[in-house]
């Protein structure tokens, strides 16, 4: 129940038991009125007068102060209103938006001044944190080259015994992951702080899909698995070209990782309305509903015994996820644990299209 | 052929020297701008090393002030900013390859000397390796005289592989030149393409043509 209606409730009870001391009071005034005249049967005489008193009087004066009642708690929370209006629109990426102050010095504006400070150290927080991950992975990518580079060198010595290459081997992959890493990061911190500018064309969607089912098909190939182009409507949309491509191969690699042998990836593209859909289905353990939503988090991997078994870093999701929102696309994920997990993106269509 | 290298991080400029003496080249390694400049005035270069993050003038810099002074020479970038623009920015100032950090050695190598041997490209129709040949107009590809069907983008890994006959291909170099990747998509895209080519082209014949240069890339080339 809003305050409005509860302080409404409230008033009104007051006003009618107001009424009911008022009319108490005017039926013993007038009951000893009458006594005082001597007059006969003065309890019937004084009950009429006192209705009559309180029906003419009395509820008129009750009905009008539950209206005044009404418009003053409407007026007094207006500004609780359109505060929490302008509190509803912070996300993320405005916490340096300020909420417009009255300067009335009342207690909303002391609130509004308030939470405005309070946003703007989380602004900050949130600044700083995005400002260490890009400097961290700027710093990391110097002693990777080192590490990488020596590692190679290394190798490159012919008197090496095959268990001490082999060891080399191994310790260059690694470097590699991390390396792969690194770059995930970077590229999301960056996006974060908005560094990254896209590189805007109108692009034929259609084109990109049917190259990443002839490359999807390949990656499937040695797993048995089965790809399918259940329809492939030709769509244009505005974005970029390469980052487009990254997302629709991220999905396919994903589609094809986490199935098993012998399954099937199902892709479509269709046009809905001013937007184009783009699904991606593959069979497989599926995902439990309560990681669902968290699959596109940095680092998260729905089983963690899964961790090990596919390679790659882990930040797959979180970078299609970044692409389709700097398309002003929307991204989901559904999944039938068990049998099958569906992706569907949904990007706007270019302007004329 | 001789090589500048222009790095102020002394242990890859190290081991980049190294790893460019040991394919042959002679290598020169300046660790500012100034001195770079001032090296690419004095000698005939066949390739320049240039990273961006230099202290006082930094990379990008050298390159246009080189440029402007009608230097020619080959330049390959190297990065650590991994700006998404910076590639474009460095290609149009007048780079010829960009090479985000951290970078494979093997394909940094690869790179300079694919650089060095700009203009002197095969540019033929017919492309031959052994006994394998690659027409570029009708796109077929035969061997032992049996013809071989190739899908468009096993077509283009394999032009590309023929075109570098005899040089290793880095998988970074691969995803640029076949499938138009700026980025490493993260997949294993370029491994289980050459596994399938190799299927096609070396499985029913000897000698093998494609090899594989663990943790490097692939070579395409008659003798092992």
């Amino acid at each position: 129940m809003k305050i409005r209606t509860r302080l409404t409730w409230w008033y009104a009870g007051i006003l009618i038991l107001s009424l009911l001391v008022m009319g108490i009071g005017t039926y013993r005034e007038i009951d000893e009125q009458l006594r005082h005249e001597h007059r006969r049967e003065p309890t019937e005489h004084a009950i009429d007068e006192t209705s009559e008193m309180v029906l003419q009087v009395g509820l008129p004066a009750v009905i009008l102060g539950l209206l005044g009642g009404w418009w003053l708690t409407r007026r007094a929370l207006a500004p609780v209103t359109k505060l929490t209006d302008a509190v509803e629109k912070i996300q993320e990426k405005n916490l340096g938006e300020k909420i417009p102050r009255t300067n009335n010095g009342d207690e909303l504006d002391r609130l509004t001044e308030v939470f405005n400070a309070m946003t703007a150290r989380l602004d900050d927080s949130f600044h700083r944190i995005r400002e260490f991950t890009l400097h961290a992975s700027h710093e990391l990518k110097t002693p990777l080259t080192v590490l990488c580079g020596e590692t190679e060198t290394a190798l490159l010595d012919e008197s090496l015994s095959p268990a001490e290459r082999e060891r080399l081997f191994s310790q260059l992959d690694e470097v590699r992951r991390l390396s792969k890493i690194v770059d995930g990061l970077t590229l999301l911190a960056k996006a974060d702080a908005g560094q990254i500018v896209l590189n805007l064309e109108t692009v034929r969607l259609d084109e990109l899909v049917r190259d990443n089912f002839a490359d999807a098909q390949i990656l499937a190939e040695p797993h048995g698995i089965k790809v399918e182009l259940e329809a492939c409507e030709e769509v244009s949309v505005r974005g970029d070209r390469h980052r487009l491509r990254q997302l629709l191969l991220n999905l396919a690699d994903n589609a094809v990782k986490y199935n098993h042998p012998q399954g099937r990836v199902t892709m479509s593209l269709r046009r809905a309305g001013n937007l184009t859909r783009f699904t991606i289905a593959n069979t497989g353990a599926g995902i439990p509903p309560e990681v669902l939503p968290r699959v596109f988090d940095r680092f998260f991997r729905g089983d963690p015994a899964h961790s090990n078994s596919v390679d790659g870093c882990g930040l797959g999701l979180s970078i299609a996820k970044w692409i389709v929102s700097a398309h002003d696309g929307e991204i989901r994920i559904a999944s039938v644990q068990g049998n099958e997990t569906t992706v569907t993106v949904e990007l706007p269509l270019a302007s004329g299209d | 052929m001789r090589v500048l290298v222009v790095e102020d991080e002394k242990k890859t400029a190290s081991f980049v020297r190294k790893a460019l003496q040991a394919e042959n080249f002679a290598v020169d390694v300046m660790a500012n701008g100034e001195d770079a400049l001032l090296a690419a005035a004095g000698t005939p270069f066949d390739a320049i090393v240039l990273d961006i993050m230099l202290p006082g003038r930094d990379g990008l810099s050298v390159l246009r002030q080189l440029r402007e002074r009608k230097n020619s020479t080959p330049v390959l970038l190297l990065s650590a900013r991994g700006e998404v623009n910076e590639r474009v920015e460095g290609l149009n100032a007048g780079a010829d390859d960009y090479l985000p950090k951290p970078f494979e050695l093997a394909e940094l190598v690869a790179r300079v000397r694919a650089l060095t041997r700009r203009g002197s490209e095969n540019k033929s129709i017919g492309l031959r390796v052994a006994d394998l040949t690659l027409d570029t107009v009708t796109h077929k590809a035969r061997r032992g005289g049996a013809e071989i069907e190739l899908t468009a983008r096993e077509y283009r890994l394999l032009e590309f592989l023929m075109r570098s006959a005899g040089r290793l291909c880095g998988r970074m170099m691969i995803l640029e030149k076949v499938w138009d990747y700026n980025f490493d998509p993260g997949t294993n895209l370029v491994d289980v393409y050459v596994r399938r080519l190799r299927e096609k082209i070396d499985a029913n014949f000897e000698p093998k043509l494609l090899h594989t240069v663990r943790g490097s890339g692939y070579v395409l080339k008659e003798t092992p």
